[in-house]
């Protein structure tokens, strides 16, 4: 029985620098669309609950916007959608059933953490604060 | 004088219970196994470790939001269990998708063949003890990943699928990728299929190991790679020709071997013509329009009436029962039946008279995805029974 040269790529292995990616430390590379997490716009958003409905993680929550932020005027009822990322399935369809693309998209993929990781912040920053006189 | 007793006299036998939580095994699945020495006589298939009521889930959510959660049935086929669903979806909206969305289709589900077939390949390697090869092929595995994350946008779930074609386009930049990407891998696969049939420690444990006869496998239900290594021309992409099938041009991998090392290299030789299927759709995509509907203009409604669909999941066939009943959003039925399914239950007979050691190879040789099958008890909710359907008649598919 003739032998494979598989013994060669072992030994080209053992010169060469290791495959893995050393995560943490260097980021691993992603394409510019690929799907990361996704936050709303909320000087687009109308708060009309479609992806809330929609979303079949159960993911997304209308929550009230804080009194001190000013809301636009096609956003009546003050409501934002707020996605809890570590339910999320990343499959975008908030993304796509929107009715007035208030969605913003990332590549983003890093959302390991110790406390719970929400949109909130990332859509209320879209949004002026009141000024108070 | 009538019988009053009978007394059991035990069969100096060792049972050994592998898994379902076991080193050697990636399956959550049990195997009783009852040997004489090291010889195997009779295994016991324990199942129903891994059910998470996947088609109730389905019956209380609407019809769009199913194309996500049947998707994650199985991490590793989601492609081909949201495609089946969503013509199923398809035949009862009666609408259909335009030529490019349904290469697009076929490039998704190709890909996902093309690494789920290199994955038990791996798995296979290591579970022989050859790991240097584990660690080879799946480095090469990644590369197909990329390709699917560039199509799709998900290394794993695509999420592709949707009624009426698909939920991204791609462009020249990318069509080039990905074909960089196939011509790269086909050398390797190439390498590859030839370790599998040239090296000694493979060809040593896999020849001869877990045989069925042709006989066996249409008796016993057999399909996918299993069926086509012992030497049945089951596929259901040549017999339905669904989506783009019909335009692609491909041959249906046979071996007549019918043992584990035959199954194995079912699926390089299906890798190979994969990738060429892969490479044809990049090469003649057809550009008869936009193949990304707008989901928000995609009907609300339902009318009454059912669907049975079927795929060629990289396991063996994949079957969707839809029924809506124009009364509500939500389907009021969804049944699931996967390949390894047929597979798994009746494979009990290929261990016998092997050694313990090649139970897991004869398990991996199977490529079994537990989390696929786990659905067995129907419960009448009104009449409050719970009715158990036997595994015979489940497993048959129908046929008597």
């Amino acid at each position: 029985m003739r032998r494979p040269k598989l013994i060669e790529v072992i030994f080209r292995n053992l010169v060469t620098k290791p495959s893995t990616v050393q995560y943490p430390r260097e980021k691993t590379e992603v394409e510019p669309d690929s799907r990361g997490i996704q936050y709303a716009d909320l000087s687009k958003c109308t708060g009309c609950s479609l992806c809330s409905i929609e979303c079949p993680a159960d993911a997304i929550k209308m929550t009230l916007i804080p009194q001190e932020y000013e809301v636009p005027k096609t956003n009546p009822r003050r409501l934002f959608p707020l996605i809890n990322y570590g339910k999320c399935v990343y499959c975008y369809r908030c993304v796509k059933i929107c009715p007035v693309n208030a969605y913003i998209v990332t590549n983003k993929y890093d959302i390991a953490s110790s406390t719970r990781y929400t949109s909130e912040n990332l859509s209320l920053a879209t949004l002026k604060k009141v000024v108070s006189s | 004088m009538g019988i009053t007793k009978v007394v059991e006299i035990p069969v100096v036998t060792t049972e050994v219970p592998i898994g379902p939580q076991h080193p050697a095994l990636h399956e959550p699945i049990m195997l009783k196994v009852y040997a004489d020495g090291e010889e195997v006589v009779k295994v016991e298939v324990n199942t129903g470790y891994n059910h998470r009521g996947i088609e109730k889930l389905c019956e209380k959510n609407t019809f769009y939001r199913d194309i996500f959660i049947v998707s994650r049935v199985c991490g590793i086929c989601n492609a081909v269990h949201a495609n089946c669903y969503v013509r199923a979806l398809e035949q009862i909206l009666d609408v259909t998708p335009n030529r490019r969305a349904k290469f697009l289709r076929v490039l998704s589900m190709e890909l996902e063949r093309i690494h789920s077939h290199m994955l038990i390949n791996a798995v296979m390697a290591e579970i022989v003890g050859f790991e240097t090869l584990f660690m080879q092929i799946m480095l090469d595995r990644e590369r197909v990943m990329k390709a699917k994350e560039i199509l799709t946008g998900n290394r794993v779930s695509a999420d592709y699928m949707m009624v009426s074609g698909v939920r991204r386009d791609i462009d020249e930049v990318k069509r080039d990728k990905i074909k960089e990407i196939l011509l790269k891998l086909k050398s390797k696969i190439e390498y590859y299929k030839k370790v599998f049939e040239e090296d000694e420690t493979l060809v040593k444990r896999l020849v001869d190991v877990g045989r069925v006869k042709y006989e066996d496998a249409t008796s016993h239900s057999f399909v996918g790679p299993l069926a086509r290594a012992s030497g049945v021309r089951i596929d259901s992409r040549a017999s339905d020709k669904y989506d783009a099938y019909d335009e692609i041009p491909f041959n249906v991998i046979t071996r007549t071997e019918g043992d584990s090392w035959a199954r194995m290299m079912v699926r390089w030789d299906e890798i190979l013509e994969s990738i060429e299927m892969g490479i044809y759709i990049l090469n003649n995509l057809p550009s008869d329009g936009n193949p990304v509907p707008d989901e928000r203009r995609l009907p609300r409604r339902f009318p009454p009436g059912e669907a049975y669909t079927r795929v060629e999941a990289q396991r063996g066939e994949l079957t969707y029962y839809v029924m809506s009943d124009g009364k509500t959003q939500n389907p009021y039925r969804v049944k699931i039946r996967t390949p390894s399914f047929n597979n798994i239950v009746n494979s009990a007979f290929m261990y016998v008279k092997h050694t313990l050691a090649d139970v897991p190879v004869i398990l991996t040789s199977i490529d079994p995805c537990i989390s696929c099958m786990e659905r067995v008890t129907l419960i009448d909710l009104e009449k409050g029974v719970r009715q158990r359907i036997p595994l015979k008649q489940l497993s048959s598919g129908g046929r008597k």
